[in-house]
């Protein structure tokens, strides 16, 4: 090869490389983005009169006498919808029957969505749904609903080459020269006296319950389920784990049992999450019946044999880290094998061991598959630490799963399950962060 | 110090190790009992089904009268998106292995390594939530553009570096002028973008009737086993050492040529164990393929179309345990043990390979 071409190359190579880097990164960009852009939308809101309505009557917050003073003028703007839609249906009543009947069902969705969007109609019986006794909490959502109590969607099927086209109608075309007429423009005019958005910091969010699945309220049984998960999982499995590395760096001799014992550890690392799941629930479920139905304990337990060779591994390499010196002087100065390793290695080795301790804890939050079987329920109350032992719960990443596929309104609770995945992504980054931070002092101090 | 306290001495020191390597042999011997425990559900149905049709069946009808559990169509599925994963992560992760282990300033890998960390921290069921509500409608809306988009960025650097080789080539044949290299590139170079362009015009035609398919999973699982790729063969490069790099250098070789001929083969193994450990990563993977894989139990028409929605292992187990009956245990039961059998027994094996792999390695590098 020519000397040019190779040098070339050689660029050429080095720039093959460096587009992997970009790409690593923008893929992690493109992946984050959404999540805290859109997660941090459940916190930091437009929120409407509804949701401070919602803040009063579910959870009793805010000022009561303002709320009502807002009430006041927000029903004082909303009165003439509701004297339009009365108007109507009077001038309905007299309407031929033929004509009646053409417009009573484009009539009932318009009534039908306006209790969507402003809440139930004043004066009409409470309806039981939670979900149907407030207009729409935030004014991205009062929007959407806005747009379609003014625009009819239908199908267009007429091209049987192409697929179905969505074809959006005005129906103020139906109601054209009737009493209603008017209301179409009017909503659109009024429609921020009568749902009064303000910007809201609803940080709330992660401590207050849920209401009626997830359409009001937090998701505070979620962000508890996945405490006590992880908390619950870090209790069994740091003993057991920091109990085999010393044993495995400090008493062991390397031989053909030790690296029998690695050989497991390692074949426990590789073991997929979903079979571990399957594992707590035909073990510590069928078996030997931790519990009568799903429980926190059960969860834990799986967690722990999930994060076991990692704490093992990272506690391994800690220990080892530790200079040989240390322990020579303390054996030399007379103290005993595990006097040397308790009060000499184990402090030395201690941050080591935590950044690894950290990192699992963010692992075993964020794991889904293990607690399917074991511990995890759609819905729940927050738990108290007693019936941990005995009861399923919620959880984070369970939920997010649920939310997003099961939920009987999917596009209505997106902020929710945004929040949801941008609370847990929070928890895990930070854990790690702790972990690069504690790491960082760690390889200072070894080096200084 | 009196023989009897020393003996006692001497005996605690002894119980205390005995307990010692009771617990830890407690944590490993927990492998045994995974095995064990799945194994003793995947019997029955094995007793019960046989192998032939759970093997080499398409049907797939847990819930039929009778039942049918012809899993072919779900391993396949797996395969499948296995091995779109590795394509899109082994190229990309033993690049930037390489760009990380050789090329990058120490300065700057320590902006890098982070990105790395936190691609392999992020949950695996935000993955799949990015996948389902992020990724799904962008392929469904817009698959065409984003199809001959990954057409550009896969094939144009490829085909540029194949435009130099080749010009080169023709250059050494003619014991080329300068003159002659004015005409071979460009001729070259416009051809590879002609063919590029002929291949984007053709995929950004591509209707994608369903965002939730192979190929959305075989991104996502890609960037997801990226991390594992990329820091296990990095290892495995640095463990190369600088006498062979230098070596190289000194007898007149260029960075890339160093690297290519020489740091890659000599760590070839535990780049192949990082291969084997990312392979592992994807196929063990559940949220993401049962958020955004379409669940489809059938066999994608032809096989390698990676459009259409597939169904895996994990998926399935994760999917039909809510529906099968946990207590009694019906062959519905049983056969989900019996897949996830089927994984286990995988990864172990995988597993095994991948040590003996870096162990012979080290033997060979001499450390």
């Amino acid at each position: 090869m020519r000397l040019e071409t190779r040098k070339l190359l050689d660029k050429a190579f080095s720039g093959l490389g460096l587009i992997a880097i970009a790409v690593m990164a923008v893929a992690l960009l493109l992946i984050l983005a959404p999540i805290i852009w859109r997660g941090s939308k459940a916190f930091v809101f437009k929120g409407t009169i509804e949701h401070r309505r919602v803040m009063l009557e579910q959870f009793g917050r805010g000022n009561a006498e303002k709320y009502r003073a807002e009430a006041a003028e927000v029903a004082a703007a909303r009165a003439p919808v509701y004297q339009m839609l009365n108007d109507f249906e009077s001038e309905m009543k007299g309407m031929e029957r033929s004509e009646r009947r053409a417009y009573k069902k484009p009539f009932r969705e318009v009534e039908k969505g306006i209790k969507v969007l402003l809440g139930p109609i004043p004066g009409e019986r409470m309806p039981v749904l939670l979900r149907q006794q407030y207009g729409q909490t935030r004014w991205d959502r009062t929007l959407v609903k806005l747009h379609e109590v003014l625009y009819s969607e239908e199908w267009d099927y007429s091209n049987p080459e192409a697929m179905g086209v969505l074809v959006e109608k005005p129906r103020i075309d139906l109601f054209k020269g009737t009493k209603l007429e008017p209301l179409f423009p009017y909503l659109e005019d009024h429609i921020e006296e009568m749902m009064r958005p303000k910007q809201t910091f609803y940080w709330q969010f992660i401590t207050d319950t849920s209401k009626d699945s997830h359409i009001f309220g937090g998701i505070w049984p979620e962000v508890l389920g996945t405490l006590y998960l992880t908390l619950g999982a870090m209790l069994f499995a740091i003993p057991m784990g920091v109990v085999a590395a010393i044993y495995l760096c400090e008493y062991a001799k390397e031989g053909r049992v030790v690296s029998f014992l690695r050989i497991c550890i390692s074949t426990l690392a590789g073991v997929p999450s979903i079979v571990f799941g399957l594992f707590g629930l035909a073990f510590f479920l069928n078996t030997i019946h931790v519990s009568d139905s799903k429980s926190v304990l059960a969860g834990s337990l799986t967690l722990s044999l999930l994060i076991l060779p990692t704490i093992i591994r990272s506690s391994e390499e800690a220990i080892l880290a530790v200079p040989r010196t240390y322990k020579e002087a303390a054996l030399g100065l007379g103290a005993g094998r595990w006097h040397t390793i308790m009060s000499v290695i184990l402090p030395a080795s201690l941050p080591g061991i935590l950044t690894g301790i950290v990192i699992s804890m963010g692992r075993a939050a964020g794991e889904t598959a293990p607690i399917i079987f074991t511990a995890a329920v759609s819905v729940g109350a927050p738990l108290k630490i007693w019936e941990t032992l005995s009861q399923p719960t919620p959880a984070l990443p369970w939920n997010i799963y649920n939310l997003c596929t099961e939920h009987e309104a999917v596009d209505e609770i997106r902020h929710v399950q945004y929040g949801m995945v941008f609370t847990l992504v929070a928890i895990v980054l930070l854990l790690n962060l702790a972990a690069i931070l504690m790491r960082a002092r760690i390889s200072k101090k070894l080096r200084g | 110090m009196s023989s009897a306290a020393s003996r006692r001495q001497r005996f605690g020191t002894l119980l205390g190790q005995g307990f010692l390597f009771l617990v830890t042999s407690l944590s490993t011997f927990a492998v045994f009992f995974i095995f064990y425990f799945i194994l003793k559900d995947a019997v029955p149905f094995f007793k019960e089904e046989g192998f032939r049709e759970f093997f080499t069946s398409a049907h797939w009808y847990p819930s039929g009268h009778p039942a049918e559990f012809g899993a072919l169509p779900i391993f396949m599925g797996t395969g499948l998106v296995t091995l779109g994963a590795i394509v899109v992560a082994v190229p990309l992760g033993i690049a930037a292995a390489v760009c990380l282990s050789d090329l990058l300033p120490f300065h700057v890998r320590q902006f890098v390594k982070p990105v790395i960390e936190v691609l392999a921290a992020i949950p695996s069921v935000a993955y799949g939530f990015f996948a389902l509500v992020v990724f799904a409608p962008l392929l469904q809306n817009h698959g065409g553009a984003i199809l001959s988009a990954g057409a550009w960025i896969i094939l144009g650097p490829i085909l540029a570096l194949l435009v130099t080789v080749l010009g080169d080539l023709v250059l050494g044949r003619f014991s080329g002028s300068k003159k002659l290299g004015a005409v071979v590139f460009p001729t070259l170079g416009i051809l590879a973008f002609l063919l590029i362009h002929h291949v984007a015009r053709q995929l950004s035609g591509v209707e994608i009737s369903s965002g939730t398919n192979a190929l959305n999973v075989s991104v996502i699982l890609g960037i997801m086993a990226l991390p594992t790729v990329v820091s296990v063969s990095e290892d495995a490069l640095q463990a190369a050492g600088r006498e062979l790099r230098e070596g190289s250098y000194a007898l007149g070789a260029t960075r890339a040529e160093t690297i290519i001929k020489t740091i890659i083969p000599a760590s070839i193994s535990g780049i192949l164990a990082a291969v084997i450990l990312g392979v592992m990563r994807a196929i063990g993977e559940t949220m993401v393929v049962w958020m955004a894989s379409g669940n489809a139990a059938r066999i994608p028409d032809p096989w390698y179309n990676m459009l259409q929605p597939v169904r895996t292992l994990t998926a399935t187990i994760a999917g039909d345990m809510g529906e099968a009956d946990h207590i009694t245990g019906s062959a519905r039961f049983h056969v989900l043990f019996a897949m996830a059998f089927c994984l286990l027994a995988f990864s172990f094996i995988m597993n095994l390979a991948s040590e003996i792999i870096v162990r012979r390695s080290r033997k060979k590098l001499g450390k």
